[in-house]
C-alpha cells in the first residue's frame, strides 16, 4: 500500500496508419503508401492514491480512451511508463486483469442470450474464483446493486439501466482493487446515473475500491469523484481536488435580474458584461471580472434596470469545463 | 488448470445456451440434410449408372466418407475468423483483453461450444440414420478405426481453429479478410472432400489433399478408406506438423497483432 495505485509517467501514444494520396496513382498507394500519424496521448503523467475516485476528463479525442486503454494493457504505450499497483501492464496484462475491472460503457460484456446470474458465474469462473465463493460474491452483489428482480432474466431483456448495473456488479465479481469505468453512464436516465454513481461511492467506502473513470456527464464528476483530470489534445491540461475546478477558473459571474414589472427594452451593456439571456420577467447577464468588478456591474446595471430581486452566482460546472476546453483549443 | 476449467465453462455455458434456443439445433440439421443428403442421392446415382464402382471405390465409402466430411463442418470452427475479424472490427477486442485470460484460447472454447451441441445430437442421430439406410463398411468396423477416427477428428479441429484464427488475425492488418477467408474455405472444402469424395481425387489432387494444411484440417474424411489403416500415422503425423506450424504462425501474428490493436475512441 505505500506505492500509489496508480502511476503514469511521461506516456506518449502515436497511432500510425497508411493514407491514400490523390496525386499519386494506385500502384504507388499500392506498394509505397504514405503512412501519417497521429498523437493521441503526448506525455501524460500522473499518479492515484488508493481509494482515490478520479474523473479523466476531455472533449472527444482527447485522449481519454486511449489512456485507459494503456491502463489496462489493451494499447501498448509509444513511450513512457504505467505502473498499476506495481505491475506494468503490457507485461503482466494476466495477472494485472485479476486486480482490476473494467466497464465500457458502450460495450457489453455480459451474455445476452442467459440468464444474468450465469454471466456472474461465467465472470467468476474467468477470474478463477472457487465455487463457493463465485455463490457467496454473487449473493452480496446481488444484495449490493439489487440485482434480484432481475437476476433470472436474459441480460437482452434488461433495461439500459439495469444493464449497466449488473456490468458494474460483473466487473466487481473478484473485488479488484481498482476500477476502471469509460463512460459508464452513457445512455442512461437521471434516476438510472444516479442510481449508479451512489453506488460506486458505495463500494468505494466500503472495498476501498480506487474508481478511475472517463465521462462527458458533469454529474458524474461532481458527485462521484473528489479529483478531476482534465485532458486535451493529448495532454494533461488540469489535475486538481473536483470542487476546486470551478473555483479556479472563475472569471466570469453570471448575475440575475428579476423584472420589478417587465423589462421592455435591453439596452447595450457596459464593457465586460454581456447577456446571456433575456426575456420579460428576468435578464442574466454574465460579468467578466478581469474587465469589470461585481460592484461596478451591479451599480451600472441598476442604472439600466429596475428590478425586484438580484442573484449573483458562479458559472456551473459544466460551463467551467467548457471554458477548460475552449481555452486549450485556443492554444492549440 | 484454470484454462481447463475456462474452457469447460465457456463449452457448458454455451451448450446451456443453445438448448434455450432449439431452433439453431434444428436449422442445422436441415442444413446437413439438404447439403449432405441429396450430395448422397445425387452420388448414389451417379454410382449406380457407373456399374457401383468409380476409381475403384464403391458408393458405401464415398458415402461415409462425405458424411464425416459434413458432420465435421457443423462444429463451424471456421467461423473462428469471422468471429475475431467482428471483435477487431467492432473493438469487441479490448473487452476481451482486459480479462485475465488467453484471447485465443477463449475464442477457441467459442467456437467449440458454440458447435458441439449440435454437432454431437447431428453427429449421434446421422450416424445412426446413415447405418440403417446403407450399412457400415468393413473399414468401420475394425478395432483401430474409433481411436484414429477420434485422434484425426481432434487434430484436425486444432489445425482448423489454427488455420482460421490465421486468417481472423489478419484482421489487425486488412480493411476485410472476406477475400482471404474465401480462398482458404474453399481450399478447405475442396480437399477436404466437400465437392467430391477424396477417394475419387486425380493423383495429383490427391497429394494436394495429404500434404497442403488445407486438406489435413479435414482427414476424417479418409478414415473409412481401405488405406487408413495402413497411412494413418503419416496422415496424423502431418496434421501434428502443421499444427506446429500454425500454432508458431499464430503466435507470432497474435503478438505483433496485439501491439497494433487500436480501437475507435482509442
Amino acid at each position: 500500500m505505500d506505492q500509489p495505485a496508480i502511476t503514469v509517467s511521461n506516456l506518449t501514444k502515436k497511432f500510425s496508419f497508411t493514407a491514400k494520396e490523390e496525386s499519386s496513382g494506385w500502384i504507388k498507394n499500392l506498394f509505397s503508401p504514405v503512412t501519417k500519424e497521429i498523437v493521441a496521448v503526448d506525455g501524460v503523467s500522473f499518479s492515484v492514491e488508493h481509494g482515490e475516485r478520479i474523473a479523466f476528463i476531455g472533449p472527444n479525442g482527447a485522449g481519454k480512451s486511449t489512456t485507459i486503454k494503456m491502463l489496462t494493457g489493451i494499447l501498448f504505450p509509444t513511450s513512457g511508463t504505467v505502473s498499476i499497483l506495481g505491475l506494468d501492464p503490457t507485461k503482466d496484462r494476466k495477472k494485472l486483469a485479476y486486480q482490476i475491472g473494467t466497464v465500457f460503457g458502450q460495450r457489453s460484456q455480459l451474455l445476452p442470450n442467459l440468464p444474468l446470474t450465469d454471466s456472474l458465474e461465467f465472470f467468476g469462473v474467468m477470474y478463477d474464483l472457487p465455487e463457493k465463493i463465485i455463490q457467496k460474491r454473487i449473493v452480496e452483489l446481488v444484495d449490493l446493486f439489487d440485482l434480484g428482480s432481475f437476476i433470472s432474466q436474459p441480460v437482452r431483456k434488461l433495461s439500459l439501466g439495469q444493464r449497466m448495473r449488473a456490468e458494474v456488479a460483473a466487473s466487481l465479481i473478484h473485488k479488484p482493487k481498482i476500477i476502471l469505468l469509460d463512460e459508464p453512464t452513457i445512455g442512461l436516465d437521471v434516476v438510472a446515473k444516479k442510481a449508479l454513481r451512489d453506488l460506486l461511492i458505495r463500494i468505494n467506502k466500503e472495498e476501498n475500491t480506487t474508481i478511475f473513470l472517463t465521462s462527458h456527464d458533469v454529474g458524474d464528476i461532481e458527485s462521484l469523484c473528489d479529483r478531476t483530470i482534465v485532458i486535451n489534445h493529448g495532454s494533461v491540461i488540469k489535475d486538481l481536488p473536483t470542487q476546486d475546478l470551478a473555483r479556479s477558473f472563475v472569471y466570469e459571474k453570471f448575475i440575475d435580474l428579476v423584472a420589478e414589472h417587465k423589462f421592455s427594452t435591453f439596452p447595450k451593456l457596459p464593457a465586460g458584461i454581456r447577456y446571456a439571456t433575456t426575456n420579460a420577467n428576468k435578464i442574466t447577464v454574465v460579468v467578466d471580472i478581469n474587465k469589470i468588478s461585481v460592484q461596478a456591474a451591479l451599480i451600472k446595471l441598476l442604472t439600466l434596470f429596475e428590478v425586484e430581486d438580484i442573484d449573483v452566482y458562479n458559472a456551473d460546472l459544466e460551463t467551467v469545463i467548457r471554458h477548460i476546453y475552449e481555452r486549450n483549443s485556443d492554444r492549440a | 488448470m484454470s484454462g481447463i476449467r475456462i474452457a469447460r465453462k465457456i463449452i457448458s455455458t454455451l451448450v446451456k445456451d443453445r438448448i434455450h434456443y432449439p431452433a439453431r439445433l434444428i436449422i442445422d440439421t436441415f442444413a446437413v440434410i439438404a447439403r449432405c443428403g441429396l450430395l448422397l442421392i445425387l452420388y448414389a446415382h451417379v454410382f449406380r449408372i457407373n456399374g457401383g464402382v468409380i476409381n475403384g471405390t464403391t458408393f458405401i465409402f464415398a458415402a461415409w466418407s462425405i458424411f464425416f466430411y459434413f458432420s465435421f463442418s457443423i462444429l463451424r470452427l471456421r467461423d473462428i475468423s469471422r468471429a475475431i475479424m467482428q471483435d477487431v472490427q467492432s473493438g469487441t477486442i479490448e473487452m476481451l483483453l482486459s480479462k485475465p485470460f488467453s484471447y485465443l484460447w477463449y475464442r477457441a472454447c467459442w467456437q467449440i461450444g458454440s458447435g458441439i451441441y449440435s454437432f454431437i445430437t447431428i453427429f449421434v442421430v446421422a450416424t445412426i440414420i446413415l447405418g440403417f439406410w446403407i450399412g457400415f463398411p468393413s473399414t468401420m468396423l475394425v478395432g483401430v478405426f474409433i481411436p484414429t477416427f477420434t485422434l484425426t477428428f481432434l487434430c484436425g479441429s486444432v489445425l482448423s481453429l489454427l488455420v482460421y484464427s490465421a486468417v481472423g488475425l489478419l484482421a489487425f492488418w486488412m480493411e476485410d479478410v472476406n477475400p482471404v477467408f474465401w480462398v482458404v474455405d474453399k481450399a478447405v472444402m475442396i480437399l477436404g472432400g466437400s465437392y467430391l469424395p477424396v477417394a475419387l481425387f486425380p493423383p495429383l489432387m490427391f497429394k494436394l489433399a495429404l500434404y497442403s494444411p488445407f486438406g489435413a484440417t479435414l482427414f476424417v474424411s479418409h478414415t473409412v478408406s481401405p488405406s487408413w489403416q495402413t497411412t494413418w500415422t503419416t496422415l496424423v503425423g502431418a496434421q501434428l506438423f502443421w499444427i506446429a506450424i500454425f500454432g508458431l504462425v499464430v503466435y507470432c501474428m497474435f503478438e505483433r497483432a496485439r501491439r497494433k490493436v487500436s480501437i475507435n475512441g482509442g
